[in-house]
């Protein structure tokens, strides 16, 4: 479940003058009972059912304008991320940091803080990650440099965000927006890094940082192209679910997300919660971006994280900043996104044009946001 | 020309990129709506207007159809939030998406082309002030397009009963329907027109300042622009002092460098956004009470 504000209606100001109430929710009246109804879950299911559809449609006519084939098209999305072994072990690798990015935005939300700086934080976990596996990598056993990635990445990822939390908690700013504006910091801090000062001198000129030793590099397992990461990020994933679902802390964030003031009142600590969940959401963020880095990039390059934070985000959304679904949006969006590289080698289209297909399947729960709210 | 005078012509002409998305974000924001959709707003109105121009030679058909573009981008945006109820953060941050995408599929054909920028009109007897005449009154028709909207939009809200409408519908839009208004129709109207500001905004990018496109040209200008209204407390004099602020820096920082100072590339390209941070900082608790209230009850929720 989620927190569900405690004045629902009222939140949003404009829903008095809102359709007429549909019919009643609950235990069937038994005189209704010769006709067919269905329940407002599976009402929902069937409309959003229809509107995913549409939405494929959507995308379809567009690609057609752009002159590639739509039903190619689909087949391109599908087979070149999930139907062989190495393209899905690709969708696997790359839903690392687009998942752990999205648990950051989920975490703070279940206080009521909009956390849009996954990509920022994902930044950040990749220049520690990079600056400690650089610098220790090549003296050290592998796996002092691993833990000292993820740390470091975490950490990083922590603070980026942290910066956030401590100007809405102190000074009143709201994270929806500095988290955004960091962002783009964060990304002239790297950029910085890789055309100046850890520009790899051997690089022949190319904007990178010099390349992790091979020790440092995460393993991988079973001979395929899956790291350690993966298992990593799966317990980091498995601890997120307890640490919100079955923890003081994680009830606590619920009730200041249900209603600040009640929780105030009741006594909690709420900037210190508040500043904790931004703080753990960028750690998740950061680990993500070092994982990205020490299992599959293995150098600083300028498009390493390509919005994947902000795919994040509407992982997220989707999986309305519930953990396991929050993975499981984030293992599609990380499909679609990897899709692009198909579409443009086959159909040739523009790789970005997944962006557009992205953004047409979280349209439909934000459409359906009514429907939604009482389904769930 | 010295180079004091020339930051602040720059700085003048680039703000405007951030003044005009920043009052249709001060409008839509009075009506309790946040739009982050005015980043594609204005991506979407710099290529409507550059492709047009480019295609039709007329520089005016550029402009009508920068602001159609961030028409499109509004109406999507108010339908999903006011008539659907979709989370105002999520449903902004996917319009940019889409028009990301759209922009980057459909833009392809106009990157490496190039046109020629709106042209400078000097306003005959003003520009000639000492100073001042050079700085403001020599400028293109979207610079003045902004004084005057600037204008108008204090005398509307504080002064019409339009205005009073408007605002009321930022705090308690319920009693704006109690009163037999119609809050959802004055929040479409509010997000649309900000969202077409918007798109003039990115216009003054493509066909203002640069005379070409290239992908994402944007880069965040039109979230500079949200921070703007937030550090100004959705006051017009505020915004308009906030964003020639962050055009001057930026111009400034420009100017410093042609003179040979070495200033670092990155943190150049940083300094919008730490500057606005900056600004954030310094006023967001004084602004705090004046927060529209429903924005308030928006922006403390998503989900």
């Amino acid at each position: 479940m989620t927190a569900t504000p405690v004045n629902e209606s009222s939140v949003r100001g404009t829903d008095v003058d809102q359709l007429p109430p549909e019919q009643p929710v609950g235990p069937e009246v038994p005189g209704a009972a010769s006709r067919i109804r269905l329940g407002p879950g599976s009402r929902y299911t069937l409309i959003s059912t229809l509107g995913y559809v549409t939405s494929l449609a959507i995308f379809g006519v567009l690609v057609a304008v752009k002159g590639a084939e739509p039903i190619s098209v689909y087949h391109t999305i599908i087979s070149s991320t999930l139907l062989n072994g190495d393209a899905l072990q690709q969708t696997v690798l790359r839903a690392i940091p687009i998942g752990l990015a999205a648990l950051a935005v989920a975490v703070p939300a279940r206080a009521g803080l909009i956390n849009v700086g996954g990509e920022g934080q994902l930044i950040m976990g990749a220049v520690a990650a990079t600056g400690i596996g650089v610098a220790i990598g090549a003296a050290v056993p592998g796996a002092l440099s691993w833990v000292a990635m993820c740390v470091g990445g975490a950490l990083a990822g922590a603070m980026w965000a942290a910066l956030s939390g401590v100007l809405r908690t102190w000074l009143g700013a709201s994270e929806a927006v500095t988290t955004l504006l960091l962002n783009f910091i964060a990304n002239d801090v790297m950029l910085y890094l890789i055309y100046q000062a850890w520009k790899d001198p051997h690089g022949s000129g190319q904007p990178q940082s010099r390349p992790l030793a091979h020790a440092a590099q995460l393993p991988k397992m079973f001979g395929s192209q899956l790291n350690i990461g993966v298992l990593i990020a799966l317990v980091v994933v498995a601890a997120t679910w307890f640490l919100l679902q079955r923890t003081g802390w994680g009830f606590q964030l619920r009730v200041v997300g249900g209603n600040i003031e009640a929780a105030r009142r009741a006594g909690l600590r709420v900037n210190s919660l508040l500043l904790s969940s931004m703080a753990v959401g960028g750690a998740l963020a950061g680990l993500g971006g070092a994982l990205n880095l020490a299992g599959v990039e293995t150098q600083l390059r300028p498009d390493i994280t390509v919005t994947f934070g902000y795919v994040a985000f509407l992982a997220s959304f989707l999986g309305r900043h519930q953990p396991v679904k929050v993975v499981g949006a984030a293992l599609l969006f990380s499909a679609v996104a990897l899709s692009g590289n198909g579409l443009q080698i086959t159909d040739g289209l523009d790789g970005t044009i997944v962006d557009i297909l992205l953004a047409l399947i979280v349209a439909v729960p934000l459409i359906m946001a009514k429907y939604r709210r009482r389904a769930a | 020309m010295n180079g004091v005078e020339q930051a602040l012509i720059g700085g003048v002409s680039g703000g405007t990129a951030i003044l005009l998305p920043a009052l249709g974000e001060l409008i839509s924001e009075r009506a309790g709506v946040i739009n982050l959709g005015t980043e594609g707003a204005m991506l979407a109105g710099a290529l409507g207007a550059y492709a047009m121009t480019e295609s039709s030679g007329v520089i005016w058909y550029g402009i009508i159809a920068g602001v159609l573009a961030g028409a499109v981008v509004g109406l999507a945006h108010s339908w999903i939030t006011v008539r659907r109820g979709g989370d105002q953060i999520a449903s902004g941050l996917l319009l940019w998406f889409l028009a990301l995408g759209v922009t980057s599929v459909f833009g392809t054909d106009y990157v490496g082309t190039a046109i020629t920028p709106l042209s400078n009109i000097a306003i005959p007897g003003l520009h000639s002030i000492p100073w001042i005449g050079a700085i403001l009154f020599d400028q293109n028709v979207l610079v003045y397009a902004g004084y005057v909207l600037v204008a108008v939009i204090w005398f509307v809200f504080y002064r019409t009963r339009v205005g009073l409408i408007l605002r009321a519908t930022g705090e308690r839009p319920e009693v704006v329907a109690a009163t037999g208004g119609k809050p959802q129709l004055v929040q479409i109207v509010a997000v649309t027109i900000g969202a077409c500001l918007g798109g003039l905004g990115g216009a003054q990018l493509s066909i203002g300042y640069v005379g070409n496109w290239f992908n994402n040209m944007t880069s965040g200008y039109g979230f500079v622009a949200v921070a703007v209204v937030l550090f100004a407390a959705w006051r017009p004099m505020r915004v308009l002092g906030g964003a020639y602020l962050f055009g001057i820096v930026l111009a400034a920082a420009s100017v410093l460098q042609a003179h040979g100072v070495s200033v670092n590339q990155y943190l150049l390209d940083a300094l919008p956004y730490l500057v606005t941070l900056l600004a954030l900082a310094l006023f967001a608790r004084r602004g705090r009470s004046e927060t529209p209230e429903a924005l308030t009850r928006s922006l403390s929720r998503s989900g």
